[in-house]
């Protein structure tokens, strides 16, 4: 891999307690993420893509082993320092979409920022820009009960995007999408992924996404039983 | 401020549950303050309605009077000393002389105190004036409870039978000249007014009284055998007995309080259960718990700012109003012997509104804060699936 590397999962092991005993999610991972990948995990249900994702995105903690993301350990954040990690760097994107449902499209999108404390006429920039990519400019005002399904995916996009994160999760983006969206919604996530350099990490069982995916992880039990870039992938 | 702009717009967005919890809450704040200002106001009146009838600017007693004893009064009488007679001549002290004797309205006796006050007198608001005309009959004036329980009228004449000093009885016909109109039960119930000279006539106590109400203009006597008590001696009985009805009021306000309260605490239960996947959405966003906690919390809190305001709304016109008209006081309130009016002008302390507004945003802000601390102990990942019981 010629890129640096932003992500860096070493020897690491996700359990549950399930009852008395324990379930194992991750089972001795290994994997690098470097600077600008667009990169899935696939595999059948229950074998351990959220989990992965979770962690991270420092949602949650490895139980062995270490998950570094931008230089930092993930076991050993403090809530705040994972909150700021996620706030700087990480953005998510949901099956779900998980929109505020009060807030406007623009709102919704300008959240994020509002985070970070920047001021009124940077965020309405970078607010319409974020809106710009994924081409809602027009629903600005709307909320979002009043979105299709393509939509409501979009502004959960720019949402993630508007601050430029280095890094992008998204789990099963498309699941709720029909084709037609799948393919927009992808495709628009290509290009910020040129524009931006940023790393897109995807969970997804969808074919339609695989097609636009460098890299394909597969995981099966909690394991990484392949691990293919896009050259052998397109085969 | 972040937390307290995306507080309030969730709140707003939550729409009808939170105008209902809203408004309980602002009848609570609108009750605190007409219950707690009606009782100050009634205060209020009642001292300056006592003070213009009854105590002026405080009292001299005769060592052995007791106003809770009417037996004390047979011995509750002795001679104004001269600087008092002086000053009573002047005017800046009104000599009373009371004793114990009985009417006979309609055949049926009835006991009161018989009270003598100069027909001069100014200081106080009874109408004594009306004692003044000469004619053969004694002239007595009632107020208009005596004038109730009694059936006297204007111009009836009424059998009073009364002692002298040596004990002995006796008895002639008095004129009731004037019915008057009051607020203060403690010179009007059970009580006939005639001239103090007639009744050191009839009695025999000549130049004697049993208490005088001073003025402001009174300068201080000291003597063994009278007292002084002040405005606030006279009036302590009464502040407490009005304060404890605050205790009593209490309880109605902060039962309303307390549904609402309990409204604001479910909805914050309800809303955090269900709200799972945004509080998981808003760390996964990169707020640190402790702000999802605030942020809850304030929603909660910012009810009680909301009800603050409608009950403003609705509150300041209505406590406008009721300043200009009074609270109508049904007729017969004659609240345990306490004066009070017919109408009463509420009193709307800064402390209380004060007080109110932090009382009401205090405890909403807890109520809130309690389940809002789940959120802490939640696990974004399960938070975001949704999935916490
Ligand atoms: N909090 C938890 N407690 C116990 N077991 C869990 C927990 N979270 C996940 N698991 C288990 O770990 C395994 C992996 O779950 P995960 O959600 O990562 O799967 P997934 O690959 O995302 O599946 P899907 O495609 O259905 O989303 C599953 O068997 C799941 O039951
Ligand atoms: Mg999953």
């Amino acid at each position: 891999m010629n890129h640096a590397s932003i992500i860096s999962i070493q020897h690491m092991t996700k359990r549950f307690p399930v009852g008395k005993g324990e379930f194992t999610a991750l089972n001795d991972i290994n994997l690098e993420f470097g600077e600008g990948e667009f990169a899935g995990l696939v595999g059948p249900s229950g074998s351990g893509k959220t989990t992965l994702l979770n962690i991270i995105g420092s949602l949650d903690t490895p139980s062995e082993g270490t998950a570094t993301v931008m230089g930092q350990d993930i076991s050993t954040l403090s809530h705040k320092a994972s909150a700021l990690l996620r706030n700087q760097h990480i953005g998510f994107i949901f099956q779900s979409y998980n929109l505020l449902p009060v807030y406007t499209v623009f709102e919704n999108v300008e959240f994020a920022l509002l985070l970070q404390n920047r001021s009124a006429s940077e965020r309405k920039k970078a607010v319409l820009d974020a809106l710009e990519w994924v081409g809602l400019t027009d629903k600005m005002t709307s909320k979002p009960a009043m979105l299709s399904g393509g939509e409501g995916q979009r502004v959960a996009i720019a949402r993630a995007m508007v601050k430029r994160p280095k890094i992008l999760l998204a789990d099963e983006p498309s699941a709720n999408l029909d084709a037609q969206n799948s393919h927009q919604i992808l495709k628009t996530m290509k290009a910020l992924n040129r524009e931006l350099k940023t790393t897109f990490i995807f969970s997804t069982h969808d074919e339609k996404v695989m097609q636009y995916l460098d890299r394909i992880i597969s995981l099966e039990d909690g394991k990484v039983v392949s691990d293919v870039e896009k050259a052998a992938a397109a085969l | 401020m972040l937390s307290f702009k995306i507080a309030v717009k969730n709140l707003i967005g939550a729409g009808l549950k939170t105008w209902l919890n809203v408004f309980v809450l602002s009848l609570s704040f609108v009750m605190i303050i007409f219950y707690n200002s009606m009782i100050d106001g009634w205060n209020k009146q009642a001292e300056t309605d006592t003070i213009a009838w009854e105590i002026g600017q405080g009292q001299i007693w005769e060592k052995d009077y007791d106003p809770y004893d009417p037996y004390s009064l047979i011995d509750a009488h002795a001679v104004i000393p001269p600087e008092l007679k002086n000053q009573a001549t002047k005017g800046d002290v009104v000599p009373i002389l009371i004793t114990q004797a009985s009417v006979y309205p309609q055949g049926r006796m009835q006991n009161i105190l018989l009270k003598g006050i100069p027909t001069d007198q100014q200081l106080l608001d009874l109408p004594t004036a009306e004692l003044s005309d000469e004619g053969e009959t004694t002239p007595a004036i009632i107020g208009r409870r005596m004038s109730e329980a009694t059936k006297l009228k204007q111009g009836d004449r009424v059998l009073l039978r009364w002692r002298d000093k040596n004990g002995t009885f006796d008895a002639q016909e008095i004129l009731i000249t004037k019915v008057f109109e009051n607020n203060v039960p403690s010179i009007d119930a059970g009580q006939v007014w005639i001239p103090l000279a007639s009744l050191q006539e009839m009695t025999g106590m000549t130049d004697e009284a049993t208490l005088l109400v001073v003025g402001d203009d009174y300068q201080p006597v000291a003597d063994a055998n009278w007292e002084f008590k002040s405005i606030g001696f006279l009036l302590a009985d009464m502040r407490a007995i009005i304060e404890t009805k605050k205790g009593s009021a209490a309880i109605m306000y902060l039962l309303l309080l307390g549904i609402a309260l309990l409204a604001i605490f479910d909805t914050q239960v309800l809303s955090i259960f269900r709200r799972q996947k945004e509080i998981g959405t808003y760390v996964a966003l990169g707020m640190t718990r402790g702000q999802v906690v605030k942020l809850f919390t304030i929603e909660g809190g910012a009810h009680s700012l909301f009800a603050a305001a409608l009950g403003a709304l609705y509150g300041i016109p209505l406590f406008i109003y009721l300043n200009k008209v009074g609270i109508p006081m049904p007729a017969g309130t004659d609240s345990a012997g306490l004066p009070i009016s017919s109408e009463i002008i509420p009193v709307y302390g800064l402390g209380l509104v004060v007080g109110t507004i932090l009382l009401v945003v205090l405890s909403a802000t807890i109520v809130s804060y309690m389940p809002a601390r789940k959120i802490a102990r939640m696990k974004p990942t399960e938070a975001l699936k949704g999935k916490i019981q």
